[in-house]
């Protein structure tokens, strides 16, 4: 099906992107496309405009400083799975990146437009979480910092202002004993998850879990914090049998729905052993980092 | 049209200016302005594949994309692999391949298919069988299995480097053993079944795990 008849804008600066928000009634915002497409096609959006972000050029980085890694709002999921910095160290984002749709979806698709779409489906959102990250929006009144824990609302809604553009995710970058791993069901390549858990871990100097941050994927209205299993973790000695409680912990905080793809005991008990694996990647990653510092 | 607007397209190397509304999708200019119908269109939720063209080197969904976000760049669609030096004026390698190892039934999904198959060797010119199988991925075919598809593509990469070892090899040498050439016949690849019969279906498929508990 073809969309409806909008009129377009092509801004190339966020501050012309967001006059144009603030001045324009019925909009939308056009990125990867790659959700946004398919929703003007079956006319799920009937928008009277639509504003094209890609051609704002300083949107388009992927890049850490001394305190996050920063992802701008036209950093294309592919742009993560090639980055050399992502594959050293945000362990998290290297596992996420191949698994999100396939590689043509990825070349468009922006990490940042995911986000926004807040799909409870969809795979940054845990990473996000689980990194404790921000969302940065610019809006009439200046930017705006959304830590990630309030970002998101319901399914598809998020607290991101209608008259702003989310313009960076950002995560802390990771401290000397940290690692980080996302774990996806799905039932054939280039699907959406039917469970997934992210899950990093800060270690302190003695090897004991002085940060845990799990984010789930398809369990609840919203990606989640599983922050029982979380507040489990923090003091502990990384371990089988901790993770085991905390797959469990995290299992009985999710709140999956029955589909055709799985009831929801199954997916509970998936998110079980899912958040068991990652945690023991993100420990184990943990340890890497330790010992390639110690040297 | 209420607001048209001009943009130009370099498809195949060929330059063409059309006049196009905002709403119009990239695979409709392609079928519709420049009647290259080679560009299939097989859904409407950006799953399928069909409609995959190589936009500036990438492979890219042309029905997940509005005509005006492809002003200025470069195309390749299925027409235009006839023309490359590696064709020798016929069919494109893995056109070829296609052809020799059964790739096609129906051939609704081949242009997509091969366009991933070109993006993917123009990156990885010995690919192994699960970086093909990553690179179509996002190309479905409700007729062959994959199996031959697979092959299809290996038959191109080996095909594409004799080729280029015949004009003076750029190409580095391919580091497969003989053993795992498929063109022979009857012989096992990674451990799969295979009757030896040429153009067979691929037999039995190995109960392989990719992407670990992802399938
Ligand atoms: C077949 C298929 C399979 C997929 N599989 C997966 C999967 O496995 N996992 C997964 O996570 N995703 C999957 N996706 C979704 C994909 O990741 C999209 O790329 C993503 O959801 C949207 O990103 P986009 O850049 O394409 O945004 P768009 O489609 O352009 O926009 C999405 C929404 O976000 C808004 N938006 C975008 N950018 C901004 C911004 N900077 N500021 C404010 N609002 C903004 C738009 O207005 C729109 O509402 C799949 C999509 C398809 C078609
Ligand atoms: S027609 Fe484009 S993905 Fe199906
Ligand atoms: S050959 Fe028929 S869909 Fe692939």
């Amino acid at each position: 099906m073809k969309p409806a008849q909008f009129e377009q804008h092509e801004p190339e600066t966020v501050e012309e992107a967001v006059s144009l928000l603030e001045s324009l009634d019925d909009r939308a915002i056009l990125a990867g496309g790659q959700s946004m497409v398919p929703m003007l096609r079956f006319r799920l959006a009937v928008p009277e405009t639509v504003i094209d972000i890609n051609r704002i050029e300083s949107l388009d980085y992927l890049e850490e400083d001394d305190e996050w890694l920063r992802i701008g709002a036209l950093a294309r999921h592919a742009d993560v799975e090639e980055s050399e910095l992502i594959a050293e160290k945000y362990g998290s984002f290297a596992d996420t990146a191949p698994l999100v749709a396939d590689p043509q979806i990825r070349n468009r698709g922006t990490v940042a437009g995911a986000i926004a779409q807040a799909d409870p489906k969809g795979d940054w959102g845990s990473v996000l979480l689980a990194h404790e990250g921000e969302v940065v929006a610019q809006g009439p009144d200046g930017e705006r910092v959304i830590p990630a824990d309030d970002f998101f609302l319901l399914p598809y809604d998020t607290t991101l202002d209608e008259n702003e553009l989310l313009t960076e995710l950002r995560v802390p970058v990771p401290a000397d004993r940290e690692g980080s791993a996302y774990h996806k069901l799905k039932r054939k390549v280039g699907d959406y998850a039917m469970a997934g858990s992210a899950a990093r871990l800060v270690l302190d100097e003695d090897g004991r879990i002085e940060r845990a941050g799990i984010g789930l994927t398809a369990v609840d209205i919203t990606n989640v914090r599983a922050t029982d299993a979380e507040a489990h973790l923090e003091g502990e000695r990384p371990g089988s049998e901790l993770f085991k409680r905390a797959g469990e912990l995290a299992a009985e905080q999710s709140n999956p729905e029955s589909d055709e793809h799985g009831d929801a005991d199954y997916k509970e008990r998936m998110v079980n052993v899912l958040t068991q694996r990652a945690l023991a990647d993100a420990a184990e990653r943990a340890g890497l980092v330790k010992r390639r510092v110690s040297q | 049209m209420t607001n048209a607007r001009e943009i130009t397209l370099t498809v195949n190397g060929t330059e063409h200016t059309i006049e196009v509304e905002p709403r119009q999708l990239l695979v409709h200019a392609i079928r519709e302005e420049l009647d290259l119908t080679g560009t299939h269109i097989g859904c409407d939720t950006g799953n399928c594949g069909a409609c995959t063209v190589i936009k500036d080197g990438e492979p890219i969904k042309s029905c997940l994309m509005f005509a005006t976000q492809a002003d200025g760049s470069e195309l390749m669609t299925v027409e235009g692999m006839e023309d490359l030096p590696e064709a020798r004026g016929e069919l494109h390698p893995l056109q070829e391949g296609f052809r020799e190892e059964h790739g096609l039934q129906c051939g609704y999904c081949t242009p997509g298919m091969l366009m991933s198959g070109k993006a993917l060797l123009d990156e990885n010119p010995d690919p192994n069988e699960d970086e093909i199988r990553e690179a179509i991925s996002g190309n479905l075919c409700r007729c062959t299995g994959y199996q031959n598809i697979v092959r299809s593509i290996e038959y191109a990469a080996d095909e594409l480097e004799s080729v280029a070892a015949a004009d003076g090899g750029e190409r580095p040498t391919d580091s497969r053993s003989a053993s795992e050439t498929r063109s022979d016949g009857g012989v096992a690849v990674d451990g799969e079944f295979d009757c030896g019969v040429e153009n067979c279906c691929g037999g039995p498929t190995t109960d392989r795990e990719r992407g670990g508990e992802s399938e």
